[in-house]
């Protein structure tokens, strides 16, 4: 057993403040508010500072006194610390002066943000003794606590909605984990999954273990700010599913301001959803903080297509206190946002990415984000997870015979006319 | 054997006016306890713990998602992407 974190003190509920011990819970008693993990900042403070960081490995623990564990990191060691890309090509594409890439396409093991909460959730889920560890996905997050278990020896089981396509079955049954399809409509998953979680003492990375899964998200706002050279951009455009990264990510831009390791300077965080299934984005243009159900989403971005955002209220909260906004597109302009980001930076994202992208085009275009700021996009997944999404959409290959005749005939001769 | 499940409720804005816990609590042996409620013309938004037996509990649910309310376990959003 680890000696509790100076730093890490308590969970909290963010509705009424009232402290709980850090177990493996997630609701206040009192109020159902939600937990969240609070720190001491005075104790890090002394400790947590530029040059320590800067002497750690390129990881996400290299913030680890503000990541919710006691000990030493045990799963995902490896995890995050994705470049942060400086995309010329695609800011003169969108019209803004200046525009980086956060690119956790590439985040190690299984191409997605995920890596990053999944890695805090199942450190801690070893921490408080559980022997098997679950989720409930329909993708990434599947994939993530899958392999992540495996290379930490952890038993894991990943509950699916029975009729996902096999592609992304298969992303999880290679590691080995128990993969158990559930007949039945989204709102019985979910209540069947609670029930587990508190019947057999399963610790669910987005049930019972949330406040610590959650949490790893902050690590991306904290590299981004690390890698723009110690500071917090002045605008930052992420896609919403429970809303849960814009959340962190602003609360991340927050406390590296109170730990004084970047300027307390303004900054402001939008929003990314698909038309498709946009209840945050629909409340926030609605001027209200009361967000509907989406009884159906109907989206190419399925890792996005959350009719019940948990963290929307929150979410819609830290876009208004920043003066930031929402934005949603339709699956066309996923596409197309999926192409511009490859076409100019050669960086293939899965849909989510393309609502991104097609989002920070609209609020350039609309001039809530301004055309002479500086801006940076979240793209959080690989897009060999979502070919399905773009085939057939981005040309075909010209077929010739093996002669160099055809060639110049077919290809040569066209391509330098063209030109 | 009794057991608790805590609810999200959310009511349409057909139902706002009408006092439909009042009408569960009639119809179906479980103890109502609402933890915190928002409610405007628009929608009602109640967070509702309900106690009793399992089988009344599920009885309970289904009545009123017939009627129209969006009945979440407060472990919303289980299944992400």
């Amino acid at each position: 057993m680890d000696k509790p974190s100076p730093f890490f003190s308590n969970l909290k509920c963010r509705e009424c403040g009232r402290l709980y011990p850090k177990q493996a819970i997630h609701v206040c008693d009192f109020d159902f508010g939600p937990l969240e993990a609070a720190y001491d900042y005075d104790a890090i403070r002394p400790v947590l500072t530029r040059a320590a960081i800067e002497s750690r490995p390129h990881t996400m623990w290299r913030y680890r006194e503000l990541l919710p564990i006691d000990g030493e990191p045990t799963v995902g060691t490896q995890v995050g610390f994705t470049p942060l890309v400086k995309a010329d090509r695609l800011a003169r594409a969108l019209g803004i002066r200046e525009l980086y890439v956060k690119n956790d396409t590439v985040n190690y093991p299984t191409l997605s943000f995920k890596d990053r909460v999944v890695s805090v959730a199942l450190s801690r889920a070893r921490e408080l003794g559980f022997k098997v560890v679950a989720c409930a996905s329909t993708g990434n997050l599947a994939n993530s606590v899958a392999a992540n278990a495996a290379s930490a020896g952890l038993k894991s089981y990943v509950l699916i909605p029975a009729d996902l396509e096999q592609g992304k079955v298969l992303g999880s049954l290679v590691y080995g984990t128990n993969v158990i399809g559930i007949h039945g409509a989204y709102d019985q998953v979910n209540r069947l999954c609670s029930e587990i979680a508190g019947k057999y003492g399963w610790g669910f990375v987005n049930v019972n273990l949330r406040p610590y899964y959650a949490e790893g998200s902050k690590s991306m706002g904290y590299e981004i700010c690390e890698q723009l050279g110690w500071r917090i951009p002045q605008h930052t455009v992420i896609p919403m599913a429970s809303g849960s990264l814009l959340t962190k990510i602003h609360k991340a831009y927050g406390e590296f301001a109170r730990l004084g390791l970047v300027e307390n300077a303004p900054f402001a965080v939008y929003g990314a959803q698909a038309t498709g299934c946009a209840p945050i984005a629909h409340a926030m243009k609605r001027g209200t903080d009361i967000v509907k159900p989406v009884p159906k989403p109907e989206t190419i971005a399925k890792s996005l297509a959350i009719g019940t955002p948990a963290d929307g209220y929150y979410a819609i909260h830290a876009m208004k206190q920043t003066g930031g906004s929402a934005e949603d597109v339709t699956d066309d302009e996923v596409v197309a946002g999926i192409r511009l980001l490859a076409e100019c930076e050669g960086i293939f994202a899965e849909t989510a990415g393309g609502v991104t992208v097609s989002c920070a085009k609209k609020l350039i275009e609309t001039g809530k984000i301004p055309r002479d700021g500086s801006a940076v996009l979240c793209i959080t997944g690989h897009g060999l997870k979502t070919q399905e999404a773009i085939a057939g959409k981005c040309g075909e290959p010209r077929l010739i015979k093996p002669s160099l005749r055809e060639f110049e005939e077919h290809v040569y001769s066209k391509d330098t006319a063209a030109a | 054997m009794n057991e608790k499940q805590r609810l999200w409720l959310m009511f349409p804005t057909k139902l706002v006016t009408r006092p439909v816990l009042w009408e569960l609590g009639r119809q179906f042996p479980v103890i109502t306890n609402v933890r915190q409620a928002s409610v405007t013309e628009e929608i009602g938004i109640v967070s509702l713990s309900l106690e009793g037996e399992r089988e009344e509990i599920k009885k309970a649910i289904a009545w009123l998602e017939e009627l129209g309310v969006n009945v979440e376990p407060v472990e919303i959003n289980t299944i992400e992407g």
